[in-house]
């Protein structure tokens, strides 16, 4: 179920999988809202259990892209210049090409009608948890089928993307995948 | 500023006076690897001005990088912009520059162990291995050039090492890809089109001195794409052909 990026560089190992068919993006949505706000031990036990990224899977095109906003959110923890409160919320800020961070999560993040999730975990250092507790969180808290990520290009949702990336019409997906890339790549110079 | 990669032990491809280029392994295998330019610190500037035009060339290449890719034009695709560690990634491109296809040796280049090419190189053994003629190469060339300038980019260093032909898969299409803008900049001005194209013709002349008539193949392409924008532009590179890249300041 769970893919594993190595970053040595960052001291960092990111475990990534992909959902489809999901059914609770509302409940995950809700629990994510206020596992922010509870205190306490059980807070800390709930944050632990969303302590993910939850990205909209039809929006992201490539691995490729997914890295490449990975390693944007790396860079920034490892310079301590994070734009966001959180390494998994500054992915999604990385996705979108504003500076917004609220219209970042609203059109990246998991929505109430997602139906296909791609689910981000960055542990730094590599050892701080185990993948065994991962899937197990991610088992009790995700409804929907865990599918290999290679299924990721079929799930895009070319429409949303040309308007949020204000993609250039009548240019083959291979270009516009270029061109996708290229603005999550290039996010700090932009 | 702190790198946080650690490029001394990667591969070095090749070292310029502003930069170093390196074939580094970002993302944990398979992802391919990745091609990255260090702008490294300068010890002969001022360490505040450095770092200033440092991270301003950066922003600027990775930019133009990004609105050539908009326009259609043939670049690599930017995969990673550090500007305080002066780190520019893009895509690694699998296949060789114009210049040593036309048999003119690589500038600059370090030398590979595994690179068995010897010191003769034979422009007709590269041309075949991927599958163009000259006068194609010279099309490809005008072509990318034309849809450049039509987005009103200027290359700012157009030589012939700068330009990639890709290694074609199967049957697509030969793709020549631009590379290295760091000079390069937005303009409308036919002066800037003009010696853009004059720049590169100089440097046909003096890498490839048998190849000079090709040149006039660039410049056929390149008028088929800018239409009826190419008359300014021809009759401005007369002019700079008799006065050379630099416009006299006098009067």
């Amino acid at each position: 179920m769970l893919s594993s990026y190595n970053y040595p560089a960052f001291n960092s190992l990111a475990h990534v999988a992909l959902f489809d068919n999901v059914t609770n993006a509302k409940e995950l949505r809700s629990r994510l809202i206020s596992a922010a706000t509870m205190s306490g031990p059980d807070g800390e036990l709930e944050r632990e259990a969303v302590n993910f990224a939850f990205v909209d899977a039809s929006l992201v095109v490539s691995e490729m892209h997914l890295q490449t906003a990975l390693l944007f959110a790396l860079l920034a923890d490892a310079r301590t210049s994070l734009r966001t409160k959180t390494v998994h919320s500054e992915i999604l800020w990385a996705l979108n090409p504003t500076n917004n961070i609220s219209e970042a999560i609203r059109r990246f993040g998991v929505s109430d009608s997602t139906t296909r999730l791609l689910v981000v975990r960055v542990c730094t250092p590599p050892t701080s948890t185990s993948p065994e507790n991962i899937e197990t969180a991610l088992r009790t808290g995700v409804a929907g089928d865990a599918v290999p990520l290679s299924c990721l290009s079929s799930f895009t949702d070319w429409s949303k993307l040309t308007k949020y990336y204000k993609l250039p019409a009548g240019v083959p997906h291979e270009r516009l995948i270029q061109i996708v890339e290229s603005t999550v790549g290039a996010k700090s110079a932009a | 500023m702190t790198t946080v990669f650690k490029l001394d032990d990667a591969d070095i491809i090749s070292q310029g006076a502003e930069a170093k280029v390196y074939h580094v392994q970002l993302h944990p295998s398979p992802s391919p690897r990745i091609c990255i330019k260090h702008r490294f610190q300068k010890t002969y500037r001022h360490p505040t001005l450095d770092a200033q035009l440092s991270r301003s060339r950066l922003q600027a290449e990775s930019r133009v990088l990004v609105r050539c890719l908009r326009a259609g034009v043939n670049v690599p695709v930017v995969r990673l912009v550090d500007l305080d560690g002066g780190l520019l990634g893009t895509e690694w491109i699998d296949g060789m520059s114009v210049r040593r296809i036309l048999g003119g040796g690589d500038e600059g280049v370090l030398e590979d162990d595994d690179d068995d090419d010897v010191a003769e190189e034979d422009a007709d053994e590269h041309l075949q291995k991927f599958a163009v003629t000259k006068d194609e190469l010279m099309r490809l060339i005008g072509h990318e050039i034309g849809k450049l300038h039509l987005a009103d980019i200027i290359h700012g260093d157009l030589t012939t090492s700068n330009m990639m032909l890709r290694t074609r898969m199967a049957d697509a299409p030969a793709q020549l890809v631009l590379i290295d803008f760091g000079l390069a900049f937005n303009s409308t001005l036919v002066e800037d089109k003009a010696v853009d194209l004059y720049v590169l013709e100089r440097a046909f002349a003096s890498t490839h001195p048998d190849s000079e008539p090709l040149y006039a193949t660039v410049l056929d392409e390149y008028a088929r794409v800018l239409g009826k924008a190419w008359d300014p532009v021809k009759r401005r590179l007369d002019d700079v052909r008799l006065r050379g890249r630099k416009r006299s300041m006098v009067g």
